[in-house]
């Protein structure tokens, strides 16, 4: 439950990373399935079809919003996405579910690392949107980018900066996100979400969602190119 | 897949929480969550001189701790009757989708806010207008965000045919035709981790819509069956590569292990369970590994860690349980007389309980009792549970899982 402080604060992050970073036979014992999802984002059992070969039709238009960055400041997601493809993740940094942000956010680490190779750092961008308004303070937020070796150009965090807001990006985006409570009604600390990642075009309109299982950056970079080609 | 630990009573506090059970047959990217079923809205034919005479989303009870343990406790009717048929929840579980063969409408019913009580909040009626002429929205199958649909005919009642999709609240994004040799449609399944899709195939509205005595005796429209299963690229959209399966393979059922990449379907014409795997070429082939006979299996279900595959016949109403340890060799261990007919049948994620249906289609179904059965394995056997009488409500067809 502990999401960190002292001197191990991304306990989860590092050993997702590790297990994943080299061989896929290492030893590791945790539910065969869960494992076959999170191999399966990086080293995908298939071949992803070549960008542009395929449609990806616009599935809906997102709404700007004001939210704080990393650095405290008040900014809107427009001005961070705008001209741009941009990839939009929802995360809270004390999400400790295997398959939830940690997977994404270390695909989308990967993701960042793909789109400087591919030399697309200037047309894409990735921002990962915390929706926990409390705990997810611009230090907190800043801390868990660093965890993740984000690009401060060519990946931003924010979070929003009241429910009421937060209410409105979600329902913009269409995620979903409930607190957990206990049974005497507790917030445990935790939010129950499905794990979803949107691809925006450069008119800020959906073209792909992704969930876990089919983060694969490999097709994600495809997808990128694909939207760029309009 | 996706197994996430509930606290129900914590849940029940609030006020928009999706259900938490579920089959073994949905969509990879529906979560599923551990914990004995509440419900199972059951989509329902309306029968002209019973109650209204509407189509309906009927709720039965499914836990037996309960009260009304295996008893209707709702009913949400919709307009009028549209061959009620197969039901399938959106990503988020928030929303389940009803499809009408015969009128092409679809029906979305919240079942978040109470999910006792499935609320009708949207009707599409506009399904072939939108599609460019496809009808009989047959599976709803839940995509991130959007909902897959693959339909059963084309406007003048042949089976070439299509899928569609809609995204959650409702839009239209595309329609996708079926490859010009493999024209039919029937049910669609996504393996995410190979990225591939398959689609089978049935037959138009023509044949599916008539009387089944009548249809029996006509040998030309006999032969307007499909006969295919089509692998596609998942991600593109693009059909691969076509398996011939003659007979009306119906339902599609991937296995749910790791490094286990096959399928199973069976075949209603022709009683043949059938096995669809990967070569290691990549190239993906069918095989028969059981006859069932010539009793028209219609639904099937998986056990979820692939040893079992339930059949269940519309011909001689029995349940059927085959071992698939070997996928490649289908052995009958058990089987169960359900009834006169037998239709759907689905297994909960533990693989403990199995529930069954008995309709098909309205101008197929033979004089009778209508209803919804449950069995649990219990020393090696399945045993009855509960059965459901429908003759109040009308006719059970697809069942899917909730709870509170």
């Amino acid at each position: 439950m502990s999401h960190g402080g002292g001197g191990r604060p991304w306990p989860l992050a590092l050993l997702l990373a590790g297990l994943l970073a080299a061989a896929p036979a290492a030893a590791h014992e945790p539910a065969a399935v869960e494992d076959e999802y999170i191999k399966g984002v990086f080293t995908p059992a298939f071949v992803p079809p070549p960008p542009g070969s395929y449609e990806l039709p616009v599935l809906g238009t997102v709404a700007s919003f004001v939210l704080r960055d990393a650095d405290g400041r008040s900014v809107s997601t427009a001005a961070i996405t705008r001209g741009k493809v941009a990839v939009v993740s929802f995360i809270y940094t004390a999400c400790t579910d295997r398959l939830g942000c940690p997977l994404a956010s270390a695909a989308l680490r990967r993701l960042q690392t793909r789109l400087r190779d591919e030399r697309l750092d200037g047309e894409a961008v990735l921002l990962t949107i915390s929706f926990d308004t409390e705990r997810d303070t611009p230090v907190q937020l800043a801390k868990y980018a660093r965890a993740y070796d984000a690009d401060p150009q060519l990946w931003r965090f924010m979070a929003a900066p009241s429910p009421r807001t937060l209410d409105a990006v979600l329902r913009s985006y269409g995620q979903d996100r409930r607190p957990e409570y206990d049974e005497r009604g507790r917030f445990t600390g935790r939010y129950r979400h499905m794990l979803k990642v949107f691809l925006l075009d450069r008119a800020g309109r959906i073209r792909n969602v992704y969930s876990t299982g089919f983060l694969v950056p490999d097709v994600v970079v495809n997808d990128v190119k694909t939207v760029l080609r309009d | 897949m996706r197994q996430l630990v509930l606290t129900l009573t914590a849940l029940a506090l609030l006020a928009a929480i999706p259900a938490a059970a579920d089959e073994t047959c949905q969509s990879p990217f529906l979560p599923k969550v551990t914990g004995q079923e509440d419900f199972i809205y059951v989509w329902t034919l309306g029968v002209p001189g019973v109650g209204d005479g509407n189509d309906s989303m009927v709720t039965v009870d499914a836990n037996p701790k309960s009260a009304s343990y295996g008893k209707i406790v709702h009913r949400a009717p919709v307009p009028g009757r549209h061959e009620a048929h197969h039901a399938g929840f959106t990503d988020d579980r928030r929303q389940l989708w009803a499809g009408g063969l015969d009128t092409s409408q679809i029906f979305v019913f919240d079942v978040a806010t109470d999910p006792a009580k499935p609320k009708l909040v949207k009707t599409i009626k506009t399904f072939e207008k939108d599609t460019g002429g496809l009808v009989g929205p047959h599976t709803f199958y839940p995509l991130p965000g959007r909902m897959l649909i693959s339909a059963l005919s084309n406007k003048d009642g042949t089976g070439r045919t299509g899928l569609a999709e809609y995204t959650n609240d409702g839009k239209f994004i595309r329609a996708i035709p079926m490859p010009a040799e493999a024209p039919y449609g029937y049910d669609v399944r996504v393996n995410i981790n190979l990225n591939r899709m398959l689609t089978s195939s049935f037959a138009g509205k023509k044949n599916y819509m008539r009387p089944v005595g009548e249809l029996l005796k006509d040998a030309e429209a006999m032969k307007q069956f499909g006969d295919s299963v089509v692998v596609w690229d998942f991600h593109a959209r693009k059909p691969l590569q076509v398996l011939r399966i003659p007979g009306a393979p119906l339902e599609l059922r991937w296995a749910l292990q790791p490094n286990h990449h096959y399928a199973f379907t069976s075949t209603a014409l022709t009683g043949q369970l059938v096995l669809i795997h990967r070569q290691d070429d990549g190239t993906w082939a069918a095989k028969n590994i059981a006859e069932i006979g010539a009793n028209i299996p219609v639904d099937i279900s998986i056990a979820p860690d692939d040893s079992k595959i339930y059949v269940n016949s519309y011909g001689d109403g029995t349940l059927r349980v085959y071992d698939v340890t070997n996928p490649f060799e289908g052995k009958l261990i058990h089987q169960v007389k359900l009834g006169e007919q037998a239709n759907m049948v689905s297994t909960s994620w533990d693989g403990q309980r199995l529930y069954a249906t008995s309709s098909l289609l309205s101008n197929w179904d033979k004089p009778g009792d209508h209803w919804l059965k449950g069995l649990a394995w219990e020393g090696g056997q399945l045993v009855p549970k509960f059965t459901t009488d429908f003759g109040g409500v009308g006719r059970a067809h697809i069942m899917n899982f909730g709870a509170r």
